[in-house]
């Protein structure tokens, strides 16, 4: 069996009255990459604080490499890195200070420090713009440099919060080479994301929440299979007739979506499906066949489209 | 919520963050501590001293001299643990980034009190020199100033972030500023010596941190005797009372 990175049980957080994290169970194992999918307010971000210890769990219980995050929250923080949802660099420093200054929060030793950090400047494509002061970055680039900062300790473990929102595609899948490269290399990475895409390329078991839930847990793959049908009709009717197909799909497919003006309808066979529409008459004015991908388990789930 | 104990390993890596900033602005960062002084002692030991003779046997500008080197550490200590504690906390998120490292919150605020306190040590060493030069320090006892004034620095930012750990928006600082800085400025025994008024002046007086702060540096620069150690005794115990509770505090801004 492979050895066990992180493990939650019962884990809860309520912000006064508000319950942001409703008891859940989960286990990462050691080496990958564990994904967190879910609506914005699902209770990622509060989940990924729980593990690096900025926010203190309400009940339950919750262990990162092997340690007890109640007790010996130092020595984790030591021993992980951490990509915050939102930009913390320090604004006053520049892109290497950024990372030597960091790096002394673990008590590295000054040459260790120096060596990794044009290491780490290298891996993110940074070296040039190492002494640029960090505000005159991109959004892109900050990200980076956030990704570098939190392998500065060399972590066994890296919690990311949205590692690639606000990036440009060709920035994204930049990222997604070193997050493989850093799994390949042993690391166990836990991640949240918005990008179903994102989450289908590089986790390994991912789950769902919901309002402070986990809904669903499983391979990319496999929740595709047990969750929805493999083929996918899109229809943008004229909005007078939207009423009209939604009920003609809801007897034809297997299951129907409508997400504003667009109808989503699952089916095994959509060659069948697609000719009862055109038996139907009514007026189509774009149709989509897509084979059925993480975010129909998505909007299924959860009743929402991840990206509006 | 359980506390941890600060570790002084993790203020100093905050402290260490602190200086590395202040390393590269430092020339002109200090340049007004060596102007100030002399905005102080013209306007008030020249201007005022030409109608004051003597107080306690000093003449006027000896007096105030020494005694705005404590007044210049509150202040120093005092805009550290606030405004700039404030930007740090709410608008760099520099201590977000720090917490999810191996330093805790509460080596933050051990840090921060280390920096102001050496933010007052810098200052207070070349408004020091500047007193010096004009030949208003009179005695050997006078290196001990630069210690002395990290302790008062030390003591003002425990003040400065215990406040800082309370309020919800910058503006507040104008409060702080007006109803605890200036008044302790203004009635410390910087000007005029307060002992010599009826009850209860002094009696108020030695209840505040200036007023200490102030007879200590005034004392060591001429010479001191040995009731000064009563100020300092006061000046630690007053800090150390105090110390832990901005940590509680500002350990509930970072973690929830
Ligand atoms: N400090 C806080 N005080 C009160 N409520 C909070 C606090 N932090 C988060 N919440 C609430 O907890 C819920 C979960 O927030 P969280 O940030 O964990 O969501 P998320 O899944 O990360 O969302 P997103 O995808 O938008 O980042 C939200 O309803 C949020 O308003
Ligand atoms: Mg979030």
């Amino acid at each position: 069996m492979t050895p066990v990175s992180l493990k939650a049980r019962g884990l809860r957080k309520a912000y006064g009255e508000f319950e942001a994290v409703k008891g859940i169970d989960f286990e990462v194992y050691r080496g990958e990459c564990f994904g967190f999918l879910g609506p914005n307010g699902a209770g990622k971000t509060t989940t990924m604080k729980m593990i690096y210890g900025v926010v203190i769990p309400g009940g339950g219980e919750l262990s990162v490499v092997g340690r007890d995050v109640r007790r010996d929250i130092r020595e984790i923080k030591r021993r992980i890195g951490v990509v915050p949802q939102e930009n913390n660099l320090d604004e006053e420093l520049t892109v290497r200070e950024n990372l030597l200054v960091y790096g002394r929060y673990f008590d590295l030793p000054r040459k260790l420090i120096r060596r990794r950090v044009e290491e780490l400047l290298e891996f993110v494509q940074l070296s040039e713009k190492s002494g640029e002061r960090v505000e005159h970055l991109s959004g892109g680039m900050k990200r980076r440099l956030l990704i570098a900062r939190a392998l500065v300790n060399a972590p066994e473990l890296v919690v990311l919060d949205e590692p690639t929102t606000g990036l440009d595609p060709q920035a994204r899948h930049l990222v997604w080479e070193k997050l493989r490269q850093l799994r390949n290399g042993g690391t166990t990475l836990i991640l949240t994301t918005h990008y179903m895409d994102e989450a289908a390329q590089l986790c390994d078991r991912l789950v769902i929440m919901d309002n402070g839930n986990i809904i669903r847990e499983g391979a990319p793959q496999r929740l595709i299979e047990e969750n929805t049908s493999p083929e996918v009709l899109e229809f943008r009717p004229r909005p007078d007739r939207l009423e009209d197909l939604q009920r003609l799909l809801e007897t034809e497919a297997e299951h129907v979506e409508r997400s504003a003006d667009l109808l989503l309808a699952y089916t095994h066979d959509s060659d069948a499906l697609m000719q009862a529409v055109r038996r139907s008459g009514i007026e189509i004015e774009n149709t989509l066949y897509r084979r059925a991908s993480l975010e129909d388990v998505f909007l299924r789930l959860t009743g929402r489209r991840l990206i509006e | 919520m359980r506390m941890h104990w600060p570790s002084l390993r993790g203020a100093f890596r905050v402290w260490q963050r602190d200086a590395t900033i202040f390393k590269k602005f430092w020339k002109p960062a200090l340049m007004p501590n060596f102007i100030e002084p002399f905005f102080y002692l013209a306007a008030l030991g020249l201007g005022l001293g030409a109608f004051v003779r003597e107080i306690d046997g000093q003449d006027y500008l000896q007096f105030i001299g020494p005694a705005l080197l404590a007044s210049n550490a509150m202040f120093a200590a005092s805009f550290e643990s606030t405004y700039n504690t404030f930007v740090k906390l709410r608008f760099g998120k520099v201590y977000d980034a720090i917490v999810a490292t191996p330093v805790n919150a509460e080596d933050i605020v051990v840090g921060e009190y280390l920096w102001a306190g050496t933010r007052a040590l810098l200052y207070g060493t070349a408004f020091t020199l500047v007193l010096a030069v004009l030949g208003l320090v009179h005695s050997w006892w006078a290196l001990l100033l630069p210690p002395f004034l990290f302790l008062v620095g030390v003591m003002f930012s425990v003040m400065g972030t215990l406040f800082t750990s309370l309020i919800k928006s910058i503006d507040f600082y104008a409060y702080y500023f007006t109803l605890v800085v200036t008044p302790l400025f203004l009635f410390s025994g910087i000007f005029f010596p307060v002992d010599g008024f009826p009850t209860p002046v002094p009696e108020i007086a030695w209840m505040t941190p200036l007023y200490h702060a102030v007879n200590v540096t005034r004392a060591l620069a001429t010479g001191p005797s040995p009731e000064i150690l009563v100020d300092v005794a006061w000046i630690v115990i007053f800090t150390a009372a105090l110390a832990m509770l901005p940590v509680r505090l500002m350990r509930r801004r970072l973690i929830s």
